[in-house]
């Protein structure tokens, strides 16, 4: 089993070797794809780990395989340059000469419980035995604090500038593609359609033009979604995903759409509707 | 009358789709200018932020950022070697580390613990009240956040336990006098941060690592520049990495914050689409609704270019009124994107993500009038091509 211990080599020098034939007795380590890419390293290759600037303390490890590394957020940007190695190797590579072995100590241990539900029981009752030990669930971690919530926010208040931009333009439009009809309501209204009748008509057009524009609207999205995507996934040169369109999200956009669409053609047609019919009828 | 006044009555003839066009193009054109505003905001403001601290250059270990790479050993003795360079005003060492002020709540308060040591006068903070720390004293500064939350203010005395190495510690707390109460460039809005010499940290830490740094800034001499003192600084010592403030605003940029310069360009470029389809649209079928008054006005005698020019300046009346109203919704907006970009964990509270700029609104005032032009293109031409007395016999027996 892998243990995900990962060898910043910020503070370690990578020394790498290819050899033809490696040795299947040496310890196995995973390479990260950019650091595969940078420093052209293969699986089967053998390279040379030291934890320390001055290369002391090296030792000989396999390239077992090349791992694609989990998308993360909070290092976009960065070139992800990193070694896996199984815990013992690591901490017989990291230990202080002097120091004993078992007096190392990790940053991280990943529990993965029976119940995911007893989480939160889990974490209190580790704290409650472990003084000096914290324990977090995992779920919903992220989402909680930190930067993404904020970005969250950020975009939200951006998408109600652009929702109230929108309305007013589609008021605007509303209200000319109405008058435009001014002279055909004016007649309708001579000949003895009620008002309601007429609003009724507006208002199942104003249904389906906003019914077309939403459906239109996700159509949109989703193609801009792939591109967006594959823009930001070239740029950063990671598999994280920028935007999805989930179906709460599609939801949610349709849910405000069709009645903006709706409300911009009422008004405005109830705008015009309260005219004389004879003073709409007249050129 | 001219074609702007001309153009101005039309609007004002309907003054419900023209408000509305206007309102439409001031809320783009302020989503606009704050795209332009966010583009380069952060690293105008993290620039302006190196700047203030007055150092020019920063000497670490290796090329992590100070805090997250290795220590410098000898730190003190480099620093000393550094500030004789003839390119050299000052320069100080600073380490990093973590501690708990035993006071203000039960298991007292987490803070950033800071050491330092150095040849200039200045402390890479200011002081608001009190005095600052004197070498070889117990003494430290604290900010006005760790002032706030341990109740502590200049002349308390407290404990407090340091945590030096990244491990859980059982460390004795050490007494301390709080000295002054200090402003510290690169604290976060709810920031709490404490600092002392780096010889009274080295004790508070065990008194094992005496003479360690994370990084040691120095400030360049006028005459000699930036440039020159980072190659001195390099030529004495090779083994050790020297970025000047350029370089590391140069760094920043490439870092993760580019994603925001990306989505400004994204949406810049959506908001700028949507402005000229909106205002295509408004205009082609207020024309559409005007053919036969249009087509009269050329009968009288207006010429093809007066009509023209007509549609040209309604669309520069509209995008123009709304452009200028998107300058002062804009940088209100701008104040509330700000204030949430803010909340992001780590963010100095001297940095600004939307910052103003000569240019910012150079590029806003081109952009407009680039939409202006290209939204008026399609309802000019179908001006420009109007057969008069077709139109009108349609109007007519329409």
């Amino acid at each position: 089993m892998w243990v995900r211990c990962i060898l910043a080599l910020t503070g370690a020098a990578l020394i790498a070797s290819a050899t033809v034939h490696a040795d299947d007795t040496l310890p196995p380590v995973l390479i990260s794809r950019q650091l595969s890419e940078g420093e052209h390293l293969s699986v089967g290759d053998v390279i040379r780990l030291s934890a320390s600037d001055n290369g002391s303390n090296v030792r000989q490890f396999r390239i077992a395989g090349i791992y694609e590394p989990t998308p993360d957020p909070a290092r976009l940007g960065a070139v992800i340059r990193e070694v896996q190695l199984h815990l013992p190797d690591l901490l017989g590579l990291t230990r202080e000469p002097s120091a004993p072995s078992g007096s190392e100590y990790v940053q991280t241990i990943n529990v993965a419980l029976v119940d995911p539900n007893d989480a939160d029981a889990f974490s209190r009752d580790v704290r409650a035995r472990m003084p000096g030990i914290d324990a977090q669930p995992a779920s919903g971690a992220a989402e909680s604090t930190g930067p993404f919530i904020v970005l969250r926010r950020f975009h939200l208040a951006i998408a109600i500038v652009t929702i109230v931009a929108s309305t007013v333009f589609l008021l605007a439009l509303s209200i000319m593609l109405v008058d435009e009809r001014r002279a055909a309501v004016g007649v309708l209204r001579l000949i003895g359609l009620p008002i309601r009748r007429i609003l009724l008509q507006l208002f199942l057009e104003g249904l389906l033009i906003a019914v077309v524009g939403s459906v239109f609207g996700l159509a949109l999205s989703l193609l801009s979604e792939g591109i967006i995507n594959r823009f930001f996934q070239w740029r950063y040169d990671t598999t994280l995903v920028f935007v999805r369109v989930t179906p709460q999200v599609a939801a949610v956009c349709v849910a405000i759409a069709i009645p903006l669409g709706v409300s911009a053609t009422v008004v405005a047609s109830w705008a015009l509707l309260r005219r004389n019919g004879l003073r709409l009828a007249r050129r | 009358m001219n074609a702007m006044g001309f153009a101005w009555r039309s609007l004002v003839r309907q003054p419900a789709r023209a408000s509305l066009g206007v309102l439409g193009v001031a809320a783009v054109g302020a989503l606009l200018f704050d795209m332009l505003l966010l583009s380069q905001g952060l690293v105008i403001s993290m620039r302006d932020l190196l700047e203030r601290t007055g150092f020019d250059l920063r000497v670490t270990a290796t090329d992590a950022l100070p805090g997250q790479g290795p220590l410098i050993p000898n730190a003190v003795e480099r620093t000393q070697a550094i500030s004789q360079l003839p390119s050299v005003r000052s320069a100080v060492a600073l380490r990093f580390a973590n501690a708990v002020v035993l006071a203000g709540a039960p298991r007292g308060v987490y803070t950033t613990f800071q050491g330092v040591a150095g040849t200039g006068a200045a402390h890479p903070w200011t002081i608001l009240r009190g005095r600052d720390v004197t070498a070889g004293r117990p003494e430290i500064v604290i900010n006005e956040n760790t002032a706030t939350r341990t109740r502590l203010d200049a002349g308390s005395r407290v404990m407090l336990r340091a945590s030096c190495n990244g491990q859980e510690q059982a460390l004795p707390p050490v007494r301390f006098t709080v000295s002054g109460i200090a402003q510290f460039p690169f604290d976060s809005p709810n920031g709490t941060t404490v600092a002392t010499s780096l010889q009274m940290l080295a004790t508070a830490c065990g008194g094992n690592e005496t003479n360690e740094a994370d990084v040691i800034m120095v400030a360049s001499q006028e005459r000699a520049g930036p440039a020159a003192a980072v190659s001195d600084v390099a030529k004495l010592l090779p083994d050790l990495h020297v970025l000047s403030n350029a370089e590391a605003v140069n760094r920043f940029e490439r870092g993760g914050f580019t994603y925001f310069r990306q989505i400004s360009t994204v949406l810049t470029a959506v908001t700028l689409s949507f402005a000229v389809l909106l205002i295509t649209v408004l205009l082609t079928v207020s024309i559409n609704q005007r053919l036969g008054e249009i087509a009269a006005l050329r009968a009288l005698g207006f010429s093809r270019w007066r009509v023209v020019a007509d549609v040209f300046c309604e669309s520069v009346l509209i995008v123009g009124g709304g452009g200028l109203l998107s300058l002062p919704v804009g940088a209100l907006l701008a104040i509330g994107l700000d204030h949430i970009l803010k909340r992001i964990p780590g963010i100095p509270a001297d940095v600004h993500f939307f910052v103003f700029q000569p240019s910012a609104l150079q590029v806003h005032l081109l952009l407009l009038s680039a939409t202006a032009i290209v939204a008026a293109l399609y309802p000019i031409r179908i001006v420009a091509r109007l057969p008069i007395a077709a139109t009108l016999r349609d109007e007519v027996v329409g």
